[in-house]
C-alpha cells in the first residue's frame, strides 16, 4: 500500500495543475479532491474512474479483481466505440468469494489471468484493483510482475481501488499505470513529422471518427490516442509522437505533463466541442508540429481546410440559429465539456443560464469567465435539488447534463439532452455541432413538454399550471427545415 | 432419403435440403417455363417506382390483400358480448367457420357460433326451413339464453328476410315464443365488420328496447344516474374493457358495458369449458335504456346504433379509439362531466406516469416517420398519439374507411405541426400501402399481422397493433385505452424502434461497435 499512497501524493503533486500550484504543502498533502460528504450522494470511486479511462483501449483484456459488484454492475456500460477488436467489452472478474476474503485472492488472480491468455490471447491483460483485494493485501503488481514473468506478455496492474478517492482520481492513477508499465515500451515502424498523440479523448458514441477524417486530410497522423478506440501498441509506442493534444483537461493531465518531461512532446489543451473551438483545436496542432519540425506549408493547408469546414457547417447551423437564439440552458457536467459546450452553443445564440464546475479546474474556470462576463454562473456544487429549483423557475428551458441527472430535468418538467458517455449521438468535430443543435432542437421542440408542463385538465387552472412559464404553444412552431 | 425416421426434420428445414433444392430448381427450369432472374428482377424493382405507384393508385375494380373483414365478423363480435348468447348466422356454414377460426386464432380461446348451414336447395327455395331446424338444433343443443340472429350474403342475396322467418320459427315451436331472437341484415357486400358489429349492437338494443319486434309493449324510459358504456370492434377487447371497468370503479360510476365480450374470449383453464362466459346481462341490456348517457369509443363502429339511442333521449359522447395523454384527457373529462363524478387521485397519478414515460423515451421516438393501418377509428387513435409522442403518421390507411373519415382525419394532421406532410387514404388496400412504403418510405408500420408481408417486401418494420394478431400471442390481453393503455403502446412502439437498433449492429466484428446495452 505504501507504494499506492506515494503514488496518490505523486498525483496530488501534479506540477502540470495550476490550482495544485497554487496551494500550500499542507494543503497539496490533503489532496485535490473534496473530501466526499457521508451521507451525500456521490459520483463513482477511483476504480470507476480508472476503469473508463483504460476500458476505451479495445484489444486488451481488462480483469476486475474484486467480489462481484466491482465488474458486475458496471461491465460494458459505456459508449466508447471500437473500429475492431471488442475484446474490451468482455466482463473479466476474478468474482471472489469468502474463501478468497480469508486466505487472500492472489492465486485466484494469476490463473484467471493464464485463463485469460490461453482463451483469449489479447496483447495485454489490465488488472484492476478494488476495495476489498486491497482490504486485504493482495498485491495485484507483484501478481502481475509474476504473470508478465511467467506468460511472457505485459500484465498491467492498475492500483485504483475505489476507497482511495473519486473518479478523477481515479483517471489520474490510470494515467500513472500506462506512464509505469505502457508507454514506451514498443516502438513504432516508422514515424512522421505529422505523428501526434490525442489524451483524454474516449471515442464515445464514435466521436474520434468525426475528428479523424480531417486529420487524415491534413496529412496529420494520430499516433496513438489515450484512450479512445485504442490499440495496445498504439499506446505502448506513444512516447515518439511529435506533439499532443489534450482533451480532457482534469482526467490525463500527468500523462500529458510527464511525456512532455520524458519524451519532450509538447501538449496544448483543446477541445472538439464547437465550431471556433474545432477550429482552434486544428490550428493548434498544426503550429505546435511546425514547431517541432514539419514543413510550414501545414499551416497554410490546416487554414485552408478550416474555411472551408466552417463556412459549410455554418451553412447548415443556419435553419436551427433562428429557432434556438435566446434559449436558456443549463449545463450540468464537468470537466472541459463546461466551457466547451458553453462555447459551442453561445455561438448560436443560446443562452447559458449556469454551468457546473464541479470537476473543473481553474483553467476551465478561467475559460468559463472569459466565454460568460462573470462566474455568477458557475456552480461549484449545485445539489439535485438546486437544479430542480432552477429549472423549475424557468431560469432554465432545457438541462444538458449525464444520464445520472436527467431525472431532476424530467421531475421538474422541463427537457433534457444527454451529453455524457451513455448517449448515442456524436457532438464533436464540425458536423458534431450540428447534431448537438439538431438534437437540442428536438428536446425543446417536442410535443410532449407543452403535455408535461399543462395540469391534468380536471384540475383548476390556477393549481398547477407555471405561470411565469412562456413556453410556446407547439402548434405555433413551423418546422423551418 | 430426405427424411429419416430416427430424425425426422420439420418443414423450416426439410424444404432446405440439397435435394429439395436440386428437385425445386429442376422442376423450374424444366417445368415452368421462367423469366430469367434478371427480368424477375427488373419488374420488382420497377414495383418499388412512382410508376407503378400511378398505376396502382388508378386501380378502380380490384382489392388486393384488403384490411377490413366482412359484415357478420363484427356480427358475432358483438354478439358474444352478451349473457349467453349465441350468434346465430343464417346462411352458409362455410363462412361461419372463418368466423370462428379468425376469432379463435386472434384471442387464443374458442369461439362459439352456428350457421343455418344453407345448401344449393334453400338458395333455390329460400332458407326458411334452414331457419326453423336451426333455431330448434341451436335452443336444444347448446342451451343459449338468447339467439342473435345475423346474415351471410347467400341469405342476403335471395332476400331472406329474417324478422318473418324468426316468427315463423317460433311458430313452427323451434324455440319459446318469449325466446330472446334479436336480428341484424348484415350483407358483406355492404361495408365492413364495423358495419355488422353496428348492425347486430343495434339490432340487439333495438330488441330490448322497443318491444322485441311486436311481440310485447315497448320498453318506458325511467332514467337514472347510469351510463352506458360501448367499446366497437376492438381486437384489444379483453384487455381494454377491464381497463374501463376499472377506471369507471375509481370513479364510483354506475355504468352498463353493452356487448361485453372480455370474459368470453379469456376463459380460466381450471377443467371447465365454458361455451358463454360473463357478458351483458340480457337484464341490463334491456335497463339500459334508463341510462342517462352513452359513451361510444368508436364512432365509425356505431354509427347507426348511437344515432339509435340518441333517439332515446340519452347525451351521447362519440371517442375515435382514444389513445395517449390528450385522448385519454378528453375522455375522462367527458365522463366526469356526464356522470357528474371526479376524476380520482389516483387516475391523475396513472397520467402523471405516462407523461413521465414518454418524456423519458421522446428523443427515441421524435421525428421518426410511421405508416399506419387498420379500423378507421384506430388509425385516428393511434396517429393522434404519435404526434403526441413527436412522431409523423405519414400514411395513414383504412380500407373500410370513408371520405368522411378522410376529412375528419386531415384535421387531426392539421392540429398539429407533426401531421404537415401526413395524408389519409381512405377505401385504399394494403397494395397501395405497398407503394406507399416503396415510393414514400417511413420509418415504421404499424398494422395487424397481414403487415408482415408489407414488412418482407418494403424491409419496414412492422408493429403489431390492431385486429387480426395471429403471430403474436396474448396481446389483446394489454389494455391500449386509459393512461394504462397509452402505456402499453408507447412501450410496443419503443421495443420496436430499439429492436431495430440492435438488428441495425449486430454483426460480429462489422456493426456491432455500436451494439450496445443502454439504449
Amino acid at each position: 500500500m505504501s507504494s499506492l499512497s506515494g503514488k496518490i501524493q505523486e498525483v496530488f503533486n501534479e506540477p502540470g495543475c495550476g490550482k495544485n500550484q497554487a496551494k500550500g504543502a499542507k494543503e497539496r498533502k490533503k489532496g485535490c479532491t473534496k473530501q466526499l460528504q457521508p451521507g451525500a450522494a456521490a459520483g463513482g470511486c477511483a476504480f470507476d474512474g480508472a476503469k473508463i479511462a483504460l476500458q476505451p483501449i479495445t484489444d486488451v483484456a481488462h480483469l476486475v479483481h474484486g467480489p462481484i459488484a466491482c465488474e458486475g454492475n458496471s461491465w460494458d456500460n459505456r459508449g466508447a466505440k471500437s473500429s475492431g477488436p471488442l475484446i474490451y467489452r468482455t466482463g473479466f472478474t476474478t468474482d471472489i468469494n469468502e474463501t478468497d476474503v480469508v486466505f487472500g485472492g492472489e492465486k485466484r488472480l494469476f490463473k484467471s489471468i493464464k485463463e485469460i491468455l490461453d482463451k483469449y490471447d489479447p496483447p495485454a491483460v489490465f488488472v484492476y484493483q478494488t476495495c476489498v483485494t486491497a482490504l486485504i493485501g493482495d498485491d495485484i503488481e507483484a501478481v502481475c510482475k509474476a504473470a508478465t514473468q511467467k506468460f511472457g506478455k505485459p500484465i498491467i496492474p492498475v492500483n485504483a481501488p475505489g476507497f482511495v478517492g473519486n473518479k478523477n482520481l481515479g483517471n489520474k492513477l490510470a494515467g500513472e499505470a500506462l506512464l509505469d508499465h505502457v508507454i514506451g515500451t514498443q516502438e513504432p515502424d516508422y514515424t512522421t513529422p505529422y505523428d501526434i498523440n490525442i489524451i483524454g479523448e474516449y471515442n464515445l458514441a464514435g466521436e474520434l471518427w468525426q475528428i479523424k477524417p480531417l486529420l487524415d486530410e491534413l496529412g496529420i497522423r494520430i499516433l496513438a490516442c489515450i484512450s479512445g478506440d485504442a490499440r495496445y501498441h498504439e499506446v505502448a509506442r506513444s512516447h515518439r509522437a511529435k506533439a499532443a493534444m489534450m482533451v480532457c483537461s482534469k482526467a490525463m493531465i500527468n500523462i500529458s505533463r510527464k511525456m512532455e518531461e520524458r519524451y519532450n512532446i509538447p501538449f496544448f489543451e483543446g477541445s472538439f466541442y464547437g465550431i471556433s473551438d474545432m477550429s482552434d483545436s486544428l490550428r493548434q496542432i498544426a503550429q505546435l508540429l511546425v514547431q517541432q519540425g514539419a514543413p510550414d506549408e501545414l499551416l497554410a493547408r490546416t487554414e485552408a481546410l478550416i474555411q472551408r469546414e466552417e463556412a459549410r457547417v455554418w451553412k447548415k447551423l443556419q435553419p436551427y440559429k433562428e429557432r434556438l437564439n435566446g434559449k436558456r440552458v443549463l449545463l450540468i457536467t464537468g470537466g472541459v465539456k463546461s466551457w466547451s459546450v458553453v462555447a459551442a452553443l453561445q455561438e448560436i445564440g443560446i443562452e447559458i443560464v449556469g454551468t457546473s464546475v464541479k470537476k473543473s479546474t481553474k483553467e476551465d474556470k478561467d475559460r468559463i469567465k472569459e466565454l460568460m462576463g462573470n462566474d455568477a454562473h458557475m456552480f461549484d456544487d449545485m445539489t439535485p435539488r438546486e437544479m430542480y429549483k432552477m429549472l423549475k423557475d424557468a431560469k432554465a428551458e432545457i438541462m444538458l447534463s449525464g444520464g445520472r441527472s436527467q431525472f431532476i430535468a424530467l421531475k421538474a418538467k422541463m427537457p433534457w439532452l444527454d451529453i455524457n458517455q451513455e448517449r448515442h449521438h456524436a457532438y464533436a468535430s464540425y458536423d458534431g455541432m450540428v447534431a448537438l443543435v439538431e438534437e437540442i432542437d428536438k428536446a425543446l421542440f417536442n410535443p410532449i413538454w407543452e403535455q408535461v408542463r399543462l395540469a391534468a385538465p380536471w384540475e383548476k387552472q390556477s393549481d398547477t399550471r407555471d405561470e411565469t412559464l412562456s413556453y410556446p404553444h407547439y402548434s405555433s412552431l413551423v418546422a423551418t427545415s | 432419403m430426405s427424411q429419416n425416421t430416427d430424425n425426422v426434420i420439420d418443414h423450416f428445414n426439410l424444404f432446405r435440403s440439397p435435394e429439395y433444392v436440386e428437385m425445386f430448381e429442376n422442376k423450374k427450369k424444366n417445368f415452368e417455363n421462367p423469366e430469367t432472374v434478371e427480368k424477375v428482377e427488373e419488374i420488382r424493382e420497377w414495383t418499388k417506382t412512382w410508376e407503378y405507384r400511378e398505376k396502382n393508385f388508378a386501380r378502380d375494380s380490384l382489392t388486393v390483400n384488403p384490411a377490413k373483414a366482412c359484415q357478420p365478423l363484427g356480427a358475432v363480435f358483438a354478439a358474444v358480448g352478451f349473457e349467453s348468447t349465441l350468434p346465430f348466422v343464417h346462411g352458409s356454414q362455410g363462412c361461419v367457420a372463418y368466423y370462428r377460426s379468425h376469432f379463435s386464432r386472434h384471442f387464443k380461446e374458442p369461439s362459439s357460433c352456428v350457421s343455418s348451414s344453407m345448401t344449393e336447395d334453400a338458395a333455390v327455395f329460400g332458407g326458411l326451413n334452414n331457419m326453423i331446424d336451426g333455431l330448434a338444433n341451436a335452443y336444444n343443443m347448446y342451451k343459449p339464453k338468447m339467439i342473435a340472429v345475423s346474415t351471410t350474403c347467400m341469405a342476403e342475396v335471395i332476400g331472406d328476410d329474417l324478422n318473418a322467418f324468426i316468427k315463423s320459427s317460433k311458430e313452427k315451436g323451434s324455440v319459446p315464443v318469449e325466446f330472446d331472437v334479436p336480428f341484424a341484415h348484415t350483407p358483406a357486400f355492404v361495408g365492413s365488420h364495423i358495419t355488422g358489429y353496428d348492425n347486430t349492437l343495434k339490432g340487439i338494443i333495438e330488441h330490448f328496447w322497443d318491444g322485441k319486434a311486436g311481440t310485447v309493449p315497448a320498453e318506458v324510459r325511467a332514467p337514472n344516474g347510469s351510463i352506458n358504456f360501448i367499446g366497437g370492434f376492438d381486437g384489444y377487447t379483453v384487455g381494454n374493457m377491464r381497463e374501463i371497468k376499472r377506471i369507471f370503479g375509481l370513479m364510483g360510476i354506475d355504468y352498463t358495458i353493452l356487448a361485453d365480450n372480455s370474459d368470453v374470449w379469456d376463459t380460466p383453464a381450471d377443467g371447465e369449458f365454458r361455451m358463454y362466459d360473463g357478458g351483458t346481462t340480457l337484464e341490463q341490456a334491456r335497463l339500459a335504456l334508463n341510462a342517462k348517457a352513452t359513451i361510444s369509443m368508436q364512432e365509425y363502429c356505431t354509427e347507426k346504433t348511437m344515432k339509435f339511442i340518441e333517439t332515446k333521449e340519452h347525451d351521447v359522447a362519440n371517442f375515435n379509439h382514444p389513445v395517449g395523454v390528450a385522448a385519454t384527457d378528453k375522455f375522462l373529462m367527458e365522463v366526469a362531466r356526464l356522470t357528474g363524478k371526479t376524476v380520482p387521485a389516483e387516475l391523475e397519478k396513472e397520467r402523471g406516469r405516462l407523461v413521465d414515460a414518454i418524456a423519458d423515451s421522446s428523443a427515441h421516438i421524435h421525428g421518426k416517420k410511421f405508416a399506419i393501418y387498420g379500423d378507421p377509428d384506430m388509425c385516428m387513435g393511434l396517429a393522434g398519439f404519435l404526434m403526441e409522442l413527436g412522431a409523423e403518421p405519414v400514411h395513414v390507411l383504412a380500407t373500410n374507411g370513408s371520405k368522411d373519415w378522410a376529412v375528419k382525419m386531415q384535421a387531426l394532421f392539421d392540429s398539429s405541426p407533426f401531421g404537415k406532410n401526413c395524408h389519409a387514404y381512405a377505401g385504399k388496400d394494403l397494395w397501395h400501402m405497398r407503394s406507399l412504403l416503396f415510393t414514400e418510405p417511413v420509418d415504421f408500420l404499424i398494422g395487424n399481422t397481414y403487415g408482415k408481408y408489407l414488412e418482407r417486401d418494403t424491409g419496414t418494420p412492422l408493429i403489431r397493433i390492431g385486429f387480426p394478431i395471429f403471430d403474436r400471442h396474448h396481446h389483446h390481453r394489454y389494455p391500449v385505452w386509459g393512461y394504462q393503455g397509452a402505456m402499453n403502446v408507447l412501450v410496443w412502439i419503443l421495443d420496436k424502434i430499439f429492436d431495430e437498433m440492435d438488428k441495425n449492429t449486430i454483426v460480429p466484428a462489422k456493426t456491432d461497435y455500436s451494439y450496445d446495452i443502454i439504449r
